[in-house]
């Protein structure tokens, strides 16, 4: 791969015509081409800059070669996006493009599936737990989670882009990013701490000062202490802790 | 613990690896043979930033992975094999006969292929290829993820796999 050389200009109203048009990356998912779809469409705008514009055959054979299978996580595709838009107005060879489409999705799914899935989205989840803890009401509590939540969703969809089209296909060094890198492993505390005084102060807030449901709490403990001993080895634990404090907090906001 | 899984994935590196597999199964290493990506800084740097810091990923071509495989399976830690391709598992198998079961984790569309699971699309030449690999005594399953059960072969191509 080649050294960097400075990005050429691409209008901003064409960056956030591709930037809007990530949000909808998975809209025709399917098993046979993934995001694929998704990847041409965000790429469109850019591809249009293409010699000959959107009727010349090297927009068409662009549009032909981005809509084949893809599979990468939906925000960090957002990367992919920007590099190959780079790739393509740069007139990069068509070869090194298809290389880099098969390499490409399946560290920016392990990247992204290890920062999004499996570190922010229990992280939000306790965060929100706490919030509800602390007393704030129904609406908050989901607006507290949402909030955290696309902080990171919407930085990395920016991010990405603009790391990928400045970089192109050398857009490896942009994945040695800190915050990628060593992100999950402090995610994954900060969620341990945040969760570890939640529980409580949460479960605490809906006992009460009567204990009138305390009955209720202790059995549901023992049928999740069997549920996790049954499902132990089968299924992620971040998946059935994402799952009960959903359920916990769902049950505070309709009961 | 020793390099006990042997992986078919297009994908290679991605989460259903690292995430799904590496989190449950403690995989202390990846080995990745692909004879273009064992040629390929760029590549290797990509699947790189692909694993968490405390995982290794180590690339081979089919024929140095057959001359370091004796020591991977003497590693403590455990391990997987991945190759991105049905034939370039069965060029290993044929040199490591010592290789006795084979997960397809991920063989996806393209044209000429027929879908067999909604992970795994297959040519009639690389159903042969797995059939080949199962008369020379190979356990071929399908098995994306280790909460997911393992399909045995025959079901697969029947389409009877997961869908």
């Amino acid at each position: 791969m080649n050294a960097p050389v400075a990005a050429p200009h691409l209008p901003l109203r064409v960056r956030a015509a591709m930037l809007l048009r990530l949000f909808a990356i998975q809209g025709v998912w399917n098993y046979e081409t993934m995001v694929g779809n998704g990847i041409a469409f965000a790429l469109e705008p850019a591809l249009r800059r293409l010699p000959g514009g959107h009727t010349g055959d090297r927009f068409r054979a662009a549009m032909a070669r981005h809509s084949g299978y893809f599979n990468a996580h939906p925000y960090l595709a957002s990367v992919a996006v920007g590099a190959l838009a780079r790739a393509e107005l740069d007139g990069v060879p068509d070869a090194q493009i298809e290389r880099f489409r098969v390499a490409a999705p399946g560290p920016l799914g392990s990247v992204g599936d290890r920062l999004v899935w499996a570190g922010w989205v229990p992280f939000s989840s306790a965060v929100a737990l706490l919030a509800f803890g602390l007393g704030m009401s129904p609406a908050g509590v989901v607006l507290v989670f949402l909030g955290t939540y696309n902080v990171l969703h919407l930085g990395l969809r920016i991010w990405g882009l603009h790391a990928g089209w400045t970089r192109g296909l050398g857009v490896a060094s942009a994945l040695a990013n800190p915050v990628l890198r060593q992100g999950p492993a402090h995610v994954a505390r900060a969620t341990a701490l945040i969760a570890g005084v939640a529980l409580p102060v949460a479960a605490d807030g809906i006992i009460g000062s009567g204990r009138a449901v305390l009955g209720g709490v202790l059995a549901a403990v023992a049928a999740g202490a069997v549920m996790v001993t049954l499902l132990h080895g089968r299924i992620e634990g971040w998946r059935v802790a994402t799952f009960a404090l959903a359920a916990f907090v769902l049950y505070a906001m309709v009961r | 613990m020793t390099l006990e899984i042997f992986r078919i994935d297009d994908r290679l590196v991605h989460g259903q690896v690292v995430v799904g597999w590496g989190q449950p199964c403690s995989l202390g290493f990846l080995v990745l043979v692909d004879d273009e990506v064992a040629r390929s800084e760029w590549e290797k740097e990509l699947y790189r930033m692909g694993v968490p810091p405390e995982m290794e990923i180590v690339f081979d071509s089919v024929e140095s992975a057959v001359a370091r495989l004796a020591g991977y399976r003497a590693d403590a830690r455990a391990g997987m094999l991945l190759t991105g391709d049905i034939d370039t598992m069965a060029r290993l198998v044929a040199a490591a006969p010592d290789i006795r079961t084979v997960t397809v984790g991920g063989v996806h569309h393209k044209p000429g292929r027929v879908p067999r699971s909604r992970y795994v699309f297959l040519t009639p030449a690389e159903e042969a290829r797995l059939l080949e690999l199962a008369a020379g005594g190979v356990t071929v399953v399908a098995q994306d993820v280790p909460q997911a059960a393992a399909t045995p072969l025959e079901v697969m191509l029947r389409g009877e796999g997961p869908t």
